[in-house]
């Protein structure tokens, strides 16, 4: 309770959650030396790793060319003028000084999935591959106390400095011992709290990691939170999304690189770059929407004609991403781009609340008590029923047995 | 006039204004806030988008009444307090004569007219409370509303300035906290939409029941602006 009310609080004293887009010449000028600073500083270390951008690039078949096309995108959607473009060039080639440290807690590993099954890495996946990931439960070849020991050295090699990746909600319940790690039977709420105390930064990565997500949803067995409900007392990047989008953990890894500092965040601690927007304003199927040609049943005429998807139950009006602009796996299609509404996946308690395919008008809720579940309108018609019956039941009576006023003077004396 | 009776002013000219915007406002909204919900006609799929834009026209009617409760709650705000006429506020206050009289026209009521210990000529505390019950949905509507609105301006920028959207923000973001977020803004603005449905059917039923019964003419207050009463000095 105390936590909601001095959220409460911040909500009034905090500025609006406006994005901002133009902040004026005088800062970015200030913020180009900072970062040229910050690059040539970088360009001194040591790489961590001895990946090499460039070559991977050649590798996989992606010119200069194609790389500067990337990297203008990339600019523009961290909201950063095109005169930084040159600077994102550079900070990719950095990033094999950038250390991470990778955990994997109560998920399915999806995020770690999105990027390792991408059909044929594209350039935000080869950034991911050469940051210098020092500890990675899912991916790393060492397993036991091997793992334990590497993640002991990495923890205390770059101390203050690593950015801690977290996928996967944290359970709470029976003291924590739905989720153990480790010969030694860690709690993963105690791994992360120790992995989190050195971390430059901690960044959680899709909707488990952030909200809870699937295995926080409704009855919750595990006691499943984010990790903002758990972390506290550091820079906390929330990347929400089922999977999070590489386009969004890669823009917030370069911006971190580049600046030294978490891009602006919202509410609910997600960059402003990548949920400052709403899914439905940008969404290629508006103009079906505001005309009212809607999707009625799968694969009918208005499926055909990829009208709005909003009566199969797409989230996309309350949905707060950047799906419809960046879209998925650099940029081939995403959920309504293949005729299936938006499930709200960036959203809080997603699954409970957005996930089920039909509109909120029709979706059966839980009452606050539990129990029954009905949709608001059976509810409410229910509601209106009883109403109606109270009031014919008194309509009635009084029609039988009413006393209309001035029929018998003496007894209302 | 019916001998031994007298009439009584009770609604001004714009107090009765208000109320049948309201009601206006409030059918329209329900109207085009069940649309919006739950596109519940078929346009057809024939026409060309130029000349239909349904969603948008019911979204457009929705903000419009919208504003026009916002503007009459402001009103009704100012009348509560300064107004000349009824002063609702006063008969609000939980004083010992308020709480006796809220029960006697309880009581008139379940004993179908037999038991009448109040003074019928002005507003009695009973429909004070429950006037102000809409008055509190009807505000709470407002907040949600307005929250759900500004999730469409999410650049920050309105044609009538980033004031705008700034305010709303700042007035409303406490409903995403309390109510858990976006939807849970939606099932509380939709659920209320039945409270107001609700209450429309009883008060319909109260005012109606009270004409009856009463034989005070209590249904043309909003109409007319006035009732009858017994003329005490006649008795």
């Amino acid at each position: 309770m105390s936590d909601r009310v001095e959220a409460v609080k911040k909500l009034f004293t905090s500025k609006s959650s406006r994005v901002e887009t133009n902040k004026g010449d005088t800062y970015y000028q200030d913020l180009f030396v900072k970062c040229e600073a910050r690059l040539n500083e970088m360009r001194a270390q040591a790489p961590a790793n001895r990946l090499d951008f460039s070559d991977l690039l050649e590798d996989n078949g992606i010119d200069r060319r194609e790389f500067m096309k990337w990297a203008s995108a990339t600019t523009a959607m961290l909201m950063l003028p095109p005169m930084f473009t040159p600077l994102i060039a550079d900070a990719v080639v950095m990033m094999n000084r950038a250390p991470v440290i990778w955990l994997e807690l109560q998920d399915c590993a999806g995020n770690s999935e999105a990027l390792l099954r991408a059909d044929g890495p594209k350039i935000d996946e080869i950034v991911l591959d050469i940051i210098s990931l020092e500890y990675h439960e899912t991916l790393q070849a060492a397993s036991g106390h091997q793992a334990e020991k590497q993640m002991e050295e990495a923890m205390e090699l770059f101390k203050g400095k690593y950015i801690l990746f977290v996928e996967g909600s944290i359970p709470m319940g029976m003291n924590g011992q739905y989720g153990t790690i480790g010969a030694s039977g860690e709690t993963f709420h105690d791994h992360l709290l120790r992995c989190a105390e050195n971390a430059a930064a901690v960044v959680a990565v899709g909707s488990c990691a952030t909200f809870g997500g699937i295995p926080a949803a409704s009855p919750n067995p595990t006691g499943a939170v984010g990790v903002m409900d758990v972390v506290k007392n550091k820079p906390l990047i929330n990347i929400p999304a089922c999977p999070a989008n590489p386009a969004n953990m890669v823009g917030v890894i370069l911006h971190y690189v580049l600046t030294g500092q978490v891009p602006e965040l919202d509410s609910l601690l997600r960059p402003k770059f990548a949920f400052g927007y709403r899914i439905h304003d940008n969404c290629e199927r508006r103009a079906h929407f505001d005309a009212g040609e809607y999707v009625e049943e799968w694969g009918d005429a208005g499926a055909q004609n990829n009208f709005c998807l909003y009566k199969m139950g797409c989230k996309g009006p309350m949905t707060f991403n950047n799906c419809s602009i960046v879209r998925y796996n650099e940029g081939v299609n995403w959920p309504i781009g293949v005729g299936r509404g938006c499930i709200g996946c960036s959203e809080p308690d997603f699954w409970d609340k957005y996930a089920y395919e039909r509109p909120m008008a029709d979706a059966k809720i839980k009452a606050p008590t539990g129990g029954v579940e009905k949709s608001v309108d059976e509810f409410g018609l229910g509601l209106l029923t009883a109403t109606a019956i109270g009031i014919g039941i008194h309509a009635a009576a009084s029609a039988v047995a009413g006393k209309k006023s001035g029929e018998c003077e003496g007894e209302s004396k | 006039m019916k001998p031994g009776y007298k009439k009584v002013e009770r609604m001004t000219p714009i107090m009765r204004i208000i109320h049948w915007v309201n009601v206006v406002a409030i059918v329209a909204a329900v109207v085009s806030g069940l649309y919006i919900a739950h596109p519940y006609y078929e346009t057809f799929i024939s026409d060309p988008a130029l000349d239909k834009y349904v969603m948008a026209w019911n979204r457009w009617v929705h903000f419009m009444t919208a504003i026009l409760v916002d503007v009459t709650s402001i009103w009704v705000a100012y009348l509560y307090v300064i107004g000349d006429k009824e002063r609702p506020w006063t008969k609000l206050v939980p004083t010992k004569r308020n709480i006796s009289e809220f029960g006697e026209v309880v009581l008139n009521a379940l004993t179908l007219n037999r038991r009448k210990r109040f003074d019928t000529k002005e507003m009695d505390s009973f429909n004070a409370v429950w006037f102000a019950l809409m008055h509190l949905l009807l505000i709470f509507m407002l907040f949600t509303g307005l929250q759900l609105y500004v999730h469409g301006l999410a650049s920050g920028i309105s044609s009538i300035g980033s004031w705008w959207p700034w305010m709303l923000h700042l007035v409303t973001d406490w409903t995403l906290f309390v109510f858990g977020g976006n939807m849970g803004v939606r099932y509380v603005h939709h659920m209320t939409m039945w409270l107001i449905v609700v209450w429309v059917a009883c008060h319909i039923y109260v005012q109606i029941w009270r004409t009856i019964y009463w034989q005070e003419g209590d249904i043309a207050i909003a109409f007319g602006g006035s009732k009858f009463v017994k003329d005490d000095k006649l008795d």
